[in-house]
C-alpha cells in the first residue's frame, strides 16, 4: 500500500496533462490541475510521514525510492504546484479578459504545467542516478515553451538562452554521470550495481574510484549549478524567470531550483564519502560566494522587479551551495532549512510580483508612478512583508536559517567566507528593500483602488500568513523530516 | 572467419572508426556550409552506430545492440532529415559564421584533441591489483576531445541551427564516451537519453523557426535586447 504512494504521485500530474489536452473548457483544465496538485500535496504529505515512521519507501526493484531528502523536496515540490496553479487560475482569466493570451495559449499553459511537475516529481523520486538526470532534462523541455508563452521577442530570447546554456550544463552533467557509473562498475563490479541506484551506491561510496569521482563531481558541479543559476553558468536565469508567466516563474525560483540542487547534493554524498568531505567543500563555498558576489552589485543597479527577484535567486541558490559546503551537522540541515522557507517566501514574492505586473503593465520601476500599497492594499502589504522576509530579517525563517549556516561556517573554521557572507548579505538586503520599498510605499499618484482579484489575493493572504507563523513556528514533523534529510547530507542512512 | 571472435581485432576496428569520428568532426569545424554540416553529423552517428555494434559482438554486451539500432533510426536517420527540411523551412542560404577563422578554429580543435588525451591518460593507469577492463584509452581520448570540441563549436557559432548542431555533435562525444567506458548505460537510461535528445532537437527547431520568423533572421547575436 505505502508503496503505491510513489507511482500516485506521478500519475497524478500526467493526468492532469492529459485530461487538459483533450478538455474543451477552460473550467475542465482549471479543475484537472488543481484536483491533481490538491492531490500530490496530500499524497506527498503522506509520504513524508510514512517516511519518517518507516524509513525509505521503494517500489518497482528500487526504481522509485523517496528517502527523507526526497519526501522533503515532494513535499514543497507539490506545495508550490497547488499554489502556484490556484494563482495560474486567476492571472490567466485576467490575461484572456485582456486579450494578452488567446484560448489556445491556455490549453498550452495548462498542458505544460502538469508535465513540468511531473518532471520536477520524477527527479525527486528516481534512484537510478541516470533517470535522474533523464528528469532533470525533462524540466528544462518541459517548461522551455512556457517561457516563450507571451510571444514576445524578449521571450524567444529568453528561451533559447534557457535552453542552450542549459543544454550544455546538463550534457556536462550527464558525462559526471558516466564517469560516476563508470568509477561504481569498476569497483563494484557491474552486478551489484548495474542500475546506477543511489541507494546502491550510497552504501558503498568508499569503495569508487578516487579520482573517476573527483573528475565526476567538477562535472557535476558545473552541471547541476548551472540548472540551479549557479555563477558563472547563471546568465540565463534573469532573462527566463522575467520574461515566463508569473505563475511558471515562481515555480523555476523555487521548485526548480530545488530540484537542481537536490541533485548536486546526491552527488555530493557520494563524493564526501568516496573523497572526504574537505574536497567537495572547497569547491561549493567557492562558487557559492561566487554568486552570492556577483549578484551584488546586479540587484545594486537594478531597473526591473522581476530581475531584481531573479538576480536575488542567484544569491540564494549561492546561500544553500555554501550551507552544503559549510558540511556538518549544522551546515546541512541549515541548507534544507534555507531550502524550505526559500521556496515559500520566493514563490510568494514571484506572485506578488505578478500582481503588480498584471495592474500597471510593466516590470519596470521607473514605469510605476504611484506607490503600490494605495492601489493595491492586500498586495502591497503581502509584497513589502515577503520581501523582509526574504532578505532575511528577523523575525522572518530566513534570518534563522542564514544564520545556522553561519554558525555552521563558524564552526568548521571558515572565518573569511562568513566575512564575505555577512558583507554579500548586508549589500543585498540594503539593495533589495530600497528598491521594494519604494516600488510599494511611493506616493499616491491618486489612482483608484484595484479590485476583482480572489484567486490570487487568497493565496497572497494564505501565504503570507504561513511565512508569517513559519518565522515563529515550524511544524514538528517538517522539522523532523528537514533533520532526516540533513542527516542524509551527512552521509548518515 | 576466426577475426571476428578476435577481441585485438574489434578493438582495432574501434580505434579506427573513432578516429573517423574526429576527423569528422574537424570537418565540422571547418567548413561552412549547414547541410553538409548536418551530412557530416549524420556520418559521425553512423560511425558511433557502427561502434557500438562492434563493442556489443566482440565484448558480448547485447543490449549495446539496442543503442546501436536506435542511434541510427534516431541520429543517422530522423534527425539530419529532419533538420534538412528545417533549413528549407527557415531559408538560410547563409553559412554557419564562425566567431573565430577556420585556421585559428582548427588550431584550437588540436589543442583541444590534445587535452582529450591527457586527460584519457590518467584513466588509462589501472588501479593498484584491479583488472582494467576498459577499452582502449584512444577511444575515450576521442570521446572527450569530440565533446570539448563541440563544446568551443557552440560558443563559437552564431546562427541558432549550427550551435543546435554543436549542441548534438557534443552529445555524440558523450555517448561515445559511455559506450567505451561502460559499454554503455543501463538500458532504461539510455532511452531515456535519446527520448531527451529527441524532444530537445525538435523544441529546439520550433524555437529556431520562431526566432527565424521574428527577427527575420536566426543570427543569435543579434538577440541582446535582455541585458542587467
Amino acid at each position: 500500500m505505502r508503496g503505491m504512494l510513489l507511482p500516485a504521485l506521478l500519475a497524478l500530474p500526467l493526468g492532469a496533462a492529459l485530461v487538459s489536452a483533450v478538455a474543451r473548457r477552460r473550467t475542465a483544465m482549471e479543475a484537472a490541475n488543481l484536483a491533481a496538485f490538491a492531490g500530490a500535496l496530500l499524497v506527498a504529505a503522506r509520504l513524508a510521514v510514512t517516511v519518517l515512521a518507516e524509513g525509505p519507501v521503494a517500489v518497482w526493484n528500487g526504481f522509485l525510492y523517496a528517502d527523507a531528502l526526497s519526501a522533503l523536496v515532494i513535499f514543497l515540490t507539490a506545495l508550490v504546484a497547488l499554489v502556484c496553479g490556484v494563482y495560474a487560475v486567476g492571472y490567466l482569466r485576467q490575461d484572456e479578459r485582456e486579450e494578452t493570451v488567446a484560448f489556445r495559449k491556455l490549453r498550452k499553459y495548462y498542458v505544460l504545467t502538469p508535465l513540468f511537475v511531473f518532471t520536477m516529481l520524477l527527479v525527486a523520486l528516481a534512484n537510478n542516478l541516470g533517470v535522474m538526470w533523464v528528469a532533470l532534462e525533462g524540466t528544462t523541455l518541459a517548461s522551455l515553451f512556457l517561457i516563450t508563452f507571451y510571444d514576445r521577442k524578449t521571450s524567444l530570447e529568453a528561451a533559447w538562452k534557457y535552453a542552450i546554456i542549459g543544454g550544455a550544463g546538463l550534457a556536462l552533467a550527464l558525462l559526471g554521470t558516466i564517469l560516476t557509473y563508470y568509477a561504481a562498475s569498476r569497483m563494484l563490479g557491474t552486478e551489484t550495481v548495474s542500475s546506477l541506484n543511489w541507494s546502491a551506491l550510497a552504501t558503498r561510496a568508499e569503495l569508487l574510484d578516487q579520482t573517476t569521482m573527483r573528475l565526476a563531481f567538477i562535472l557535476i558541479l558545473l552541471g547541476y549549478g548551472t540548472k540551479a543559476g549557479i555563477v558563472p553558468m547563471h546568465t540565463w536565469k534573469p532573462d527566463a524567470y522575467g520574461e515566463a508567466p508569473v505563475p511558471a516563474a515562481a515555480m523555476l525560483a523555487s521548485a526548480t531550483l530545488n530540484c537542481a540542487l537536490y541533485g548536486l547534493a546526491r552527488f555530493y554524498v557520494l563524493t564526501a564519502k568516496c573523497l572526504g568531505p574537505g574536497f567537495p567543500s572547497r569547491l561549493l563555498i567557492l562558487f557559492g560566494l561566487l554568486s552570492m558576489g556577483v549578484s551584488v552589485p546586479f540587484v545594486l543597479v537594478q531597473r526591473s522587479y522581476r530581475r531584481l527577484m531573479a538576480y536575488h535567486t542567484i544569491d540564494h541558490a549561492g546561500i544553500m551551495v555554501l550551507g552544503l559546503g559549510f558540511g556538518g551537522t549544522l551546515g546541512t540541515l541549515g541548507m534544507l532549512l534555507h531550502m524550505t522557507y526559500h521556496t515559500v517566501t520566493k514563490a510568494l514574492l514571484f506572485l506578488c510580483a505578478g500582481n503588480v505586473q498584471q495592474h500597471f503593465k510593466t516590470d519596470l520601476f521607473r514605469r510605476i508612478k504611484g506607490g503600490v500599497i494605495h492601489v493595491m492594499p492586500l498586495t502591497g502589504f503581502v509584497f513589502l512583508m515577503t520581501t523582509l522576509a526574504i532578505i532575511g530579517s528577523p523575525p522572518f525563517s530566513l534570518f534563522q536559517s542564514e544564520f545556522t549556516i553561519l554558525r555552521a561556517g563558524l564552526a568548521a573554521g571558515h572565518v573569511a567566507p562568513v566575512a564575505l557572507f555577512i558583507g554579500f548579505g548586508v549589500a543585498i538586503f540594503a539593495g533589495a528593500l530600497l528598491h521594494i520599498g519604494k516600488l510599494v510605499l511611493g506616493p499616491s499618484d491618486g489612482a483608484p483602488p484595484a479590485t476583482g482579484r480572489p484567486w490570487r489575493d487568497s493565496v497572497l493572504a494564505v501565504l503570507g500568513v504561513v511565512i508569517l507563523v513559519m518565522g515563529f513556528w515550524l511544524p514538528s514533523p517538517l522539522y523532523r523530516l528537514i533533520q532526516a534529510g540533513a542527516r542524509i547530507l551527512g552521509g548518515g542512512p | 572467419m576466426s577475426f571476428f571472435s578476435d577481441a585485438q581485432f574489434g578493438e582495432r576496428v574501434i580505434t579506427l572508426m573513432a578516429a573517423l569520428a574526429l576527423v569528422l568532426q574537424l570537418g565540422m569545424v571547418s567548413q561552412r556550409w549547414l547541410i553538409t554540416n548536418i551530412r557530416l553529423f549524420g556520418v559521425q552517428s553512423f560511425l558511433l552506430a557502427a561502434i557500438a555494434a562492434t563493442i556489443a559482438h566482440f565484448n558480448h554486451a547485447p543490449h549495446l545492440y539496442v543503442a546501436a539500432w536506435m542511434t541510427l533510426l534516431l541520429k543517422v536517420v530522423v534527425l539530419p532529415l529532419w533538420l534538412e527540411r528545417l533549413v528549407k523551412k527557415v531559408g538560410i542560404r547563409k553559412e554557419i559564421e564562425p566567431l573565430i577563422n577556420v585556421p585559428a578554429s582548427l588550431l584550437i580543435s588540436g589543442g583541444l584533441t590534445l587535452l582529450g588525451y591527457v586527460v584519457a591518460e590518467s584513466f588509462a593507469r589501472p588501479a593498484a591489483g584491479l583488472p582494467s577492463r576498459e577499452l582502449g584509452h584512444n577511444t575515450l581520448a576521442v570521446a572527450l576531445a569530440l565533446f570539448l570540441i563541440g563544446f568551443f563549436m557552440m560558443i563559437n557559432r552564431r546562427k541558432a541551427l549550427s550551435q543546435v548542431l554543436a549542441l548534438l555533435s557534443l552529445e555524440n562525444g558523450i555517448f561515445l564516451a559511455a559506450i567505451s567506458l561502460t559499454y554503455g548505460m543501463p538500458l532504461v537510461v539510455e532511452l531515456g537519453i535519446f527520448f531527451d535528445v529527441l524532444v530537445a532537437v525538435m523544441l529546439l527547431g520550433i524555437l529556431v523557426y520562431r526566432i527565424g520568423e521574428t527577427f527575420e533572421s536566426t543570427d543569435v547575436s543579434k538577440l541582446r535586447r535582455l541585458r542587467g
